[in-house]
């Protein structure tokens, strides 16, 4: 919880400091969302999301010296996108399967299909079709 | 008996199927020829779950051989950015991030074989992910790809452990479909990805800019104007990230040239009587201002803000230059 806190503050005061010193400026943002300036309540919105980002990455184990400049590097829709969808998204890795990894998986997809009863394969299996 | 039976399912599986269609199939136009290419990428070893950060690393050294770009990040950095230890992997939402932080601008692809293949004659590597299993069983993995061989109807790639592995068009196919045909294009910000559309390159451009990598921003938005001089919004862009930088004569010069192209622009009108009220511009800052009109309600508070603060005098420009830059360029 302390490491959140302190990497919420930072994140705010980096965020304030890129909007606040600028209240006269149409950003280049306003060109492309078609409206000028961002108002405080999407702020906040924004910063709780960023708060969210940073609880989930401490949960799922996610190094805390980095979690902040993996955070700040996030641009508002991607850190919204990592709050809400996190479980569901793809996580890219490079493990190939093993052989034993493999073997468990034949073994598993053969249990499942004796059970479905579109195989018997295993003398210990009873379909639940009959 | 028991050996025959393996046999015989193996065998009825086959049939199964092929008769079902699902071998893989070339997934390109018959009457389309794409030529050959094979870019020169430096291969780096699979570690386990940081493909991409090896990925990154990859296209990273690649761009280092050919040109003058510079990393930001070391590999050790990059693979802590990218590894999210209960997911066993990488979001593509962290690739880009990772890749943007190392100085990297990341254009997604357009999910078509043409845009693939025209990055690849231009010399530009992608980064795709493919799904190596199945859909209901899925195994993620990015992996750059490095040409493709015309002759023999194959994708070229660094697969894993293999460097530039030759795989069939249609077993790609199979494997990159899996994942929507996601890729990205990631190139130092003085290169135009081939298959650019200016919308698209200006909002991978002002993500570098939003995520503190304005240097890099500008570079890109100058790259795009050099395909583009004409267009207002990559001259816009270039005009805000150098006001912001405090580059007070080239935003002046950006400002003014689009309103040469569009004398209605109003937030750029808005912007340039803004930096002239600062510089003790006051009476030409409300002239111009009175040239802007826009229907859009937040657009016309702006300009009101604006005009108000000409009436009361402006702050003269950054008077602490220092703060703003250590918490901007880190």
């Amino acid at each position: 919880m302390k490491t959140s806190k302190l990497i919420l503050s930072f994140i705010l005061s980096i965020t304030l400091f890129a909007q606040v010193s600028f209240a006269q400026i149409a950003s280049t943002g306003a060109l492309l969302t078609q409206s000028a300036a961002v108002s405080s309540k999407e702020k906040l919105i924004e910063t709780i999301t960023r708060k969210d980002v940073v609880e989930k990455f401490e949960q799922m184990g996610v190094d805390p010296k980095v979690i902040e400049a993996r955070v700040a590097s996030m641009t508002d829709e991607e850190a919204s996108k990592i709050a809400y969808q996190i479980d569901t998204l793809p996580a890219g890795a490079d493990a190939g399967m093993s052989i034993i990894g493999a073997i468990v998986f034949i073994f598993i997809v053969l249990l499942i299909t004796d059970i479905l009863g579109v195989t018997k394969v295993f003398n210990f299996t009873r379909p639940i079709t009959n | 008996m028991k050996l025959h039976r393996a046999l015989y399912l193996l065998f009825a599986s086959a049939v199964m199927i092929f008769s079902s269609g699902c071998a893989p199939k070339s997934p390109l136009p018959a009457d389309k020829h794409y030529s050959s290419s094979a870019i020169r990428v430096p291969f780096v070893a699979p570690r386990s779950e940081l493909c991409a950060s090896s990925s990154i690393e990859m296209l990273s050294l690649h761009w280092q051989s050919v040109g003058t770009y510079l990393p930001r990040l070391s590999l050790a950095e990059l693979d802590s950015r990218t590894l999210i230890p209960a997911k066993g992997g990488t979001l593509q939402i962290e690739l880009i991030a990772a890749a943007r932080a190392n100085g990297l601008l990341a254009y997604p692809l357009e999910p078509t074989y043409a845009a693939l293949f025209s990055e690849l004659e231009a010399g530009h590597p992608v980064v795709v992910l493919l799904n190596r299993a199945y859909s209901w069983y899925p195994l993620w993995h990015y992996a750059p790809i490095t040409g493709y061989d015309a002759k023999a109807q194959a994708i070229r790639m660094h697969y894993a452990d293999t460097p530039d592995e030759a795989v069939p068009i249609g077993t790609f196919a199979a494997l990159w479909e899996r994942s929507g045909n996601w890729g990205v294009v990631l190139l130092p910000p003085t290169e135009l990805p081939t298959s650019a559309r200016a919308d698209k390159f200006l909002q991978a451009a002002y993500d570098l800019e939003k995520t503190g990598m304005r240097a890099e921003a500008i570079t890109a938005y100058e790259t795009a104007l050099l395909r583009w001089p004409e267009d207002t919004s990559f001259l816009f862009a270039a005009g805000n990230a150098y006001y912001a930088s405090h580059r007070l004569s080239r935003a002046e010069e950006n400002y003014r040239k689009i309103v040469r192209i569009d004398p209605l622009h109003s937030l750029a009108l808005n912007n340039l009587a803004d930096l002239l009220c600062r510089s003790g511009r006051a009476e030409e800052a409300l002239e111009l201002l009175d040239q802007a009109k826009s229907s859009d309600a937040r657009t016309q508070a702006l300009i009101k803000a604006t005009r108000e603060e000409i009436g009361r005098g402006c702050d003269p420009l950054f008077k602490s230059p220092h703060q703003e830059n250590s918490s901007l360029s880190h």
